[in-house]
């Protein structure tokens, strides 16, 4: 999905979850050891500005 | 005798929160106090608490008191996240600062708990019962903000006082302005 809707997107590990960056937006929120819920897809999409491409493949 | 308009439910719920975290950097101590803003929405059988200010986080719980506590905690590793990341005080001040007012691309629900505020002081909607023990609190009296300090050794000028300390709470959005 992020590669569709957030091309050049990139994902790091931090110590207490993922970071994704887009463009000048940076999202901390991603679970790196608890399960990853539809909540916070919808919330990344959100932030990053890709919900209705996000929408498309039918995970939100 | 007068006819009264029914009043709808809510789907979201305006929530104002107060943290206050100290974090150990790389050779600084600081102390992070911030007021914001959340929106709290059943979704997918929970309940969520998304960010508004901070957008950028968002936590599930089964009960209201559940997505608060998983919220809180997901905030605060945020914050040793980015203290694991800074080479110094300045460097974290500023990417906390950043990360707190980052908003929304879409600002969809920043739009939503201000609409959600609106509709409570309207009178067209009462919050659930679910929401009836937390205490009520005017956004016009609590703006957020975010106040990051250095309070080790080397801090300049900062004097500590007990009466700096503040308690974690959340709140719902009072029905009136004060």
């Amino acid at each position: 999905m992020l590669d569709k809707c957030a091309p050049g997107h990139t994902i790091r590990r931090t110590t207490h979850a993922r970071l994704v960056s887009f463009g000048t937006r940076v999202f901390r929120d991603l679970p790196k050891f608890d399960d990853i819920e539809l909540g916070h897809i919808r919330k990344m999409a959100r932030h990053f500005g890709i919900y209705d491409c996000a929408k498309q493949f039918g995970i939100i | 005798m007068l006819a009264t308009e029914p009043t709808i439910d809510l789907k979201e719920h305006p929530i104002m929160l107060t943290l206050q975290d100290t974090i150990s950097g790389n050779g600084f101590l600081a102390r992070i106090t911030m007021s914001g803003r959340t929106l709290m929405r059943r979704e997918d059988d929970k309940w969520w608490m998304h960010g508004v200010r901070p957008a950028g986080i968002t936590a599930s719980g089964g009960n209201i008191e559940e997505a608060f506590l998983r919220f809180r905690n997901r905030y605060k590793e945020i914050l040793f996240d980015i203290a694991q990341e800074s080479h110094t005080f300045k460097d974290f001040a500023s990417e906390v600062e950043r990360f707190f007012n980052e908003s929304d691309a879409d600002n969809e629900d920043e739009r939503q708990w201000e609409c959600a505020l609106a509709a409570i002081r309207s009178g067209a909607s009462q919050p659930p019962t679910l929401f009836a023990n937390l205490p009520r609190r005017s956004p016009e009296t609590y703006p957020s903000f975010i106040k990051i300090e250095r309070v080790d050794a080397n801090a300049n000028d900062v004097r500590l006082m007990p009466s700096d300390n503040v308690a974690d709470s959340y709140a719902y959005s009072s029905p009136k302005a004060a």
